[in-house]
């Protein structure tokens, strides 16, 4: 283990939650913060930043670099870059489960499946997120139809049967449906069954397009719930491996990423070609690149040398 | 660095953008007739030669209203603007329409316009779809043979071998001049955008071939084709699109991830411009023979044979403009590309080539989630050519 | 006004039906062992060229008709899910997706490969039972998918198999004249396509080494054409209110006219229905227990959920009494058929696909329908990947209530794919139809 101890951070601001999750300098997972809210909120990723540095038990200026991802990833202060949301959740599974082949993260308004290689990388994504069917949002539909706590649902449909036929095609046509189902007294559990086969089915599809392969993992807030992993296990005629913390999956792969630039940085060797640098330095938020040797203008003479980056947390526009 | 000129580049776009108000005006200051014809295969050098201007009629950008009622939704955005431009009388500046495609979709829109405009001469050539038999040929120039005569009819004129030679000439130089752009692009001569590129083909579709010819010679022109140097970007190929123009906006978002568009394969683009007909012997068996072998130099997935396969086209044009990646650009509902989308994605693997697939809709394209798949694409590529960290 | 009924079946089906379900269900476990017996099979889709493969000495496989079969079975979850994972999207039309997963499965279990979604090719699994095809035809009217379809299977079967195109022209009417079985063009794109079949002749004489059986052909023809006049007269006896049968007996029935072989059972089957509904007729007894409504069916058939409908329909007190896909298709034009020279009168027959039309032609064909079967409305299965079906149909809801005021509904769903169905929508879009034509029957009483 290096005596010369640092941290980077990864920032995960999604459509419903914000996480954040520190690593060390061995890519180490040292500390994790997840933080609900209503809309993409620069608070709560605030907040969510604040936990996890207390979480590893480090002040925040130690922190030397930050990755942001998800749909509010231009919207992370103090982020020195971003990565897709794809990219990041299939280096975090990678990670959590070293091996795996197969990532599938439904999330709450959009679902993806990732194919990985040996390194975590992206080989093969396919996305749906045009429509709820098969998404994270029906199931809120559901918990609301039914009248049960959403993290109540998984664990109803673990009691019931699955044999009720479900629209999956649309998750507005589905609470109709439910909706219908109970007045025609149906059991509440098979109905909750009855939705989790019919978004294991979606789920199907979209694995289709990338093609099945095993280990499978599932990540992103969908991955608690019981019933959803076996659904979806058993759509796929292969069992899921559950992860202790799916849901931090996003922002512990930016965190390694961060952790990835950082050590290339220090090596000095070229990370990425001229068109990333300047695609960068415009969509950097929260002010320029820092460098040592010179005042953070891109003119392309010379490699930007990497030293300890502040952590600065002011609001960017 | 190169530049088109805007000003060309303006009045290109004008008429691309807009065909039918493009048609109006041409039609006011030459007194003549306007013919709507529909992709792919109809040959606009027929109408030309009877001296009337063909324009290949495009997607619309309004939202789609009136052709709800007439079309249904799962239908692809180009079928669906055409029955809505149809109903809404934004067809009417064509003097005739014809069409030489079978795809089903695009019957159904041609049928609509039978329904909404029942006077309007509309006329289906069915250039058969199965290329390798003995018999398509002679079914195609029947075909042609009776495009001619009612195009004649309707124009009350002759269309003689000397006019048609002289038609398919002027054509077939516009075409050189589009591949010179896009051997200047594929080579790094010129950097040109895809959306840019796709305004210079697509006006061609609508536009007097003289007045568009002249435009692209001031174009090449005012260039120095000189070496600008091969970037150190990642290069993509877009293909499919059979029909419609993707927008410009989503051309846009691909390239505004740091990417250049290399080459493609779309009807908007070099499939349009891949062949030139025949300039010696009989005129209009040329064009028979441009039908058959165009798809020979650029296969469609439309036309049904065994002799050559768009999948192996495509692998081998990667190689030819050194891309590294491949974007599928897929009108949503578009069946000819879902039948054959399969054998590309296969093709593409065992190639070892990257591959993205944008479903693509008329409306409601939501910039932002497209960003994110390219992106993510972009990335990948960008680590596999990467020496790896540490 | 309309109330629905407590689910009692009151939805009478011919029992005489299920002889031809019996024939069809061996004719598939029979066709299942094709390459065991050591037969050449050939694989096609669209128009009935089975009597041309029959006295060619082949074993013929329609990929629809087996899409279909699946579906109706509720078994289509595997076809299409290999289907899916080759690369399929699921808009595309979903008898191609179905039976292009079959093809895939086929192909797999001769490869003995297994991956992908599926998981272990199960060799009990239906859907991949199909035999693996020698050679592939492909004749396919009206729909581009259609005629496109075959060069697919041909790929995925990796290009290692000859495939022979029929091409038939669209029945578009670009001259004045042009009019359904009329006109310059009916007579010459006739000649045309059996000239096609002639080439195909020839063709199947290569690929089997032997010579084609002019009389088998002529043979087989003439019971097709007797099978056809029985089934006509059938449907011809269901113009007469209550209907003794329904729409849904002759779907029943259209396995059997479409690839069955011709011969004596495919007659005696027939005069059985025949002669059930004829015995209905004199008993009294009638399809639907309290027929108060007539509905014409226009659509491709959504063969998942074909006892749905059927139930549901009969609950209103609705009889589907005809139906596009049933009474527009299938061998339709038996005196078209010279059984000694039946070339002609099969290219024609080929040509009257019911996809194959243009609006003029099939506006005429439903006003006609409208007239004879005394139609109160029309149900419009607005079918989610079959867009030759659906193309005209907007404009047919417009004509029927134009000039013959007759109401009509639309319902989406699909021919293959049940997950593109919504029950509840349909309830209230057949209940308002309903009530639109009690209004006008009030309306007119007074």
């Amino acid at each position: 283990m290096s005596t010369d101890k640092w941290f980077v951070m990864g920032v995960d601001l999604g459509s419903t939650t914000a996480k954040a999750a520190v690593v060390d300098q061995d890519g180490v997972l040292c500390g994790t913060d997840v933080v609900q809210m209503g809309a993409v909120s620069r608070e709560a990723v605030a907040r969510a930043i604040e936990g996890a540095a207390a979480a590893a038990r480090i002040p925040r200026e130690v922190v030397r670099r930050t990755v942001s991802t998800g749909y509010g990833r231009r919207l992370v202060p103090g982020a020195d870059r971003t990565f897709t949301e794809i990219t990041c959740h299939a280096r975090g599974a990678a990670a959590l489960r070293p091996g795996v082949r197969l990532v599938i993260d439904i999330g709450g308004q959009d679902s993806k499946a990732i194919i990985v290689d040996d390194d975590g990388l992206v080989k093969r994504f396919a996305m749906n997120d045009r429509c709820a069917s098969g998404t994270g949002r029906f199931f809120d539909v559901l918990a609301r139809a039914l009248e049960v706590d959403i993290d109540a649902v998984g664990d109803l449909a673990l009691a019931g049967a699955e044999g009720l036929e479900v629209s999956t095609m649309c998750a507005t046509f589905a609470e109709t449906e439910v909706i219908s189902l109970l007045a025609q007294g149906q059991d509440k559990a098979d109905i909750a069954a009855s939705v989790h086969r019919a978004v294991a089915a979606r789920t199907l599809g979209l694995v289709a397009q990338v093609g099945r392969a095993t280990p499978a993992v599932m990540t992103g807030g969908v991955a608690k719930n019981p019933a959803a992993i076996r659904c979806v296990s058993q759509a796929l005629r292969h069992p899921i491996e559950v992860l202790d913390q799916p849901q931090i999956a996003g922002a512990y792969g930016a965190g390694l990423l961060a952790r990835d630039e950082y050590l290339g940085a220090r090596t000095a060797l070229p990370a990425r070609d001229a068109a990333t640098e300047t695609r960068m330095a415009s969509r950097s938020p929260g002010g320029g690149q820092h460098c040592a040797s010179c005042d953070g203008v891109l003119d392309g003479n010379h490699v930007h040398a990497g030293g300890p980056v502040m952590l600065d947390l002011q609001r960017s526009e | 660095m190169n530049r088109l000129s805007p000003e060309l580049m303006a009045t290109l776009r004008a008429a691309a953008d807009d065909p039918v108000a493009y048609a109006q005006t041409w039609k006011t200051t030459h007194g003549g007739s306007v013919i709507g014809a529909f992709p792919m295969n109809f040959p606009p050098e027929l109408v030309h030669a009877a001296g009337a201007l063909p324009v290949l009629i495009q997607e619309n950008r309004t939202p789609i209203t009136e052709g709800r009622n007439l079309l249904a939704e799962f239908y692809c955005g180009y079928t669906r603007s055409v029955a809505d431009q149809a109903a809404l009388g934004q067809l009417d500046v064509f003097d005739a329409v014809v069409a030489a495609d079978h795809c089903v979709q695009l019957l159904g829109a041609v049928d609509v316009i039978r329904w909404a405009r029942p006077e309007k001469p509309v006329h289906f050539a069915q250039l058969t779809s199965a290329m390798d038999d003995a018999w398509t040929r002679p079914r195609v120039a029947g075909r042609i043979g009776e495009l001619t005569t009612e195009i004649e009819a309707a124009l009350g004129v002759s269309i003689t071998s000397d006019t048609l030679t002289a038609s398919i000439r002027m054509f077939n130089a516009n075409r050189r001049l589009l591949r010179e752009f896009y051997e200047l692009r594929r080579s790094g001569r010129l950097r040109i955008t895809a959306s840019e590129m796709q305004v210079l083909v697509k006006s061609s579709m609508v536009m007097d071939i003289a007045e568009h010819t002249v435009a692209l010679e001031r174009l090449l022109d005012g260039i120095d084709p000189a070496d600008e140097g091969q970037p150190d970007v990642v290069r993509l190929y877009l293909s499919g699109h059979f029909c419609h123009a993707p927008r410009p906006e989503l051309l846009d978002v691909i390239e505004e991830t740091g990417v250049i568009v290399v080459d493609d394969d779309l009807y908007t683009g070099y499939r349009y411009i891949s062949t030139d007909v025949p300039e010696t012997g009989d005129p209009f068996e040329a064009l028979s023979s441009w039908y058959l072998e165009r798809n020979l130099n650029a296969p469609c997935p439309t036309r049904v044979t065994t002799q050559v396969d768009w999948d192996r086209y495509l692998v081998d044009e990667l190689t030819r403009s050194n891309a590294n990646g491949v974007i599928v650009l897929m009108a949503k509902f578009c069946e000819p590309h879902m039948l054959y989308y399969p054998e590309i994605r296969k093709a593409l693997e065992k190639n070892r080539t990257p591959a993205l697939l944008i479903e693509t809709e008329h409306e409601g394209n939501p910039v932002e989630t497209l960003r994110t798949r390219v992106e993510t694409f972009v990335e990948r590529i960008r680590r596999q050519r990467m020496p790896a960290l540490s | 006004m309309t109330v629905a009924q407590p689910r009692k079946d009151k939805a009478h089906r011919l029992s005489s039906t299920r002889v031809g379900g019996k024939l069809v269900a061996d004719y598939w476990e029979n066709i299942f062992t094709a390459k065991e017996r050591g037969k050449h099979v050939v694989w096609y889709n669209g128009a009935a060229l089975n009597p041309l493969f029959h006295a060619a000495g082949l074993e013929w496989c329609h990929g629809e008709a087996f899409a279909a079969r699946l579906a109706a079975q509720h078994l289509e979850g595997p076809a299409q899910a290999a289907g899916a994972e080759y690369g399929y999207i699921n808009e595309l039309c979903s008898y191609a997706r179905t039976h292009l997963g079959c093809a895939v499965l086929t192909h797999q279990n001769s490869n003995r490969s297994e991956t992908g979604v599926v998981g272990l090719t199960d060799q009990q699994e239906l859907a991949s039972k199909l035999p693996a095809p020698d050679f592939f035809v492909n004749g396919y009217a009206g729909c581009s998918t259609g005629q496109q379809w075959d060069a697919m299977t041909y790929r995925v079967f990796d290009r290692a198999l000859p495939l022979f195109n029929v091409s038939i022209p669209m029945l578009w009417g670009n001259k004045p004249d042009a009019g359904y079985m009329r006109g310059e063009e009916w007579i010459e794109v006739g000649k045309y396509v059996e000239g096609q079949l002639r080439e195909l002749v020839d063709f199947l004489e290569y690929q089997t080494g032997r010579p084609f059986d002019w009389d088998a052909l002529s043979e087989s023809m003439s019971y097709i054409k007797r099978a056809s006049e029985l089934r006509l007269e059938g449907m011809e006896l269901c113009r007469q209110a209550p209907t003794p049968a329904t729409y849904w007996d002759w779907v029943a029935s259209i396995a059997p006219i479409n690839f069955l072989p011709g011969n004596q059972d495919l007659v005696d089957y027939f005069a059985g229905v025949k002669a059930e509904i004829e015995q209905r007729i004199a008993d009294g007894v009638s399809a639907v227990e309290n027929e108060r409504y007539r509905v014409y069916f226009d659509g491709i058939m959504n063969w998942n959920k074909l006892g749905f409908l059927t139930r549901k329909f009969a609950e209103y007190d609705v009889a589907v009494v005809a139906g596009r896909y049933t009474h527009e298709s299938f061998w339709q034009e038996p005196q078209l058929i010279d059984v000694d020279n039946p070339l002609l009168g099969m290219a024609q027959h080929y040509l009257l696909c019911p996809l194959n039309h243009g609006l003029k032609n099939l506006q005429e064909l439903l006003l006609r329908r409208l007239d004879e079967y005394a139609i109160d409305g029309i149900a419009f299965h607005s079918t989610r990947t079959c867009r030759a079906m659906t193309n005209p149909q907007s404009m047919l809801a417009r004509a029927a209530e134009a000039e013959r005021g007759v109401k009509s509904f639309f319902f989406e769903g699909d021919v293959a794919d049940a997950s593109f169905y919504n029950d509840e929508l349909f309830d209230s879009r057949l209940e308002a139809m309903l009530e639109a034509i009690d209004v006008q029957r009030m309306r007119s009483a007074v």
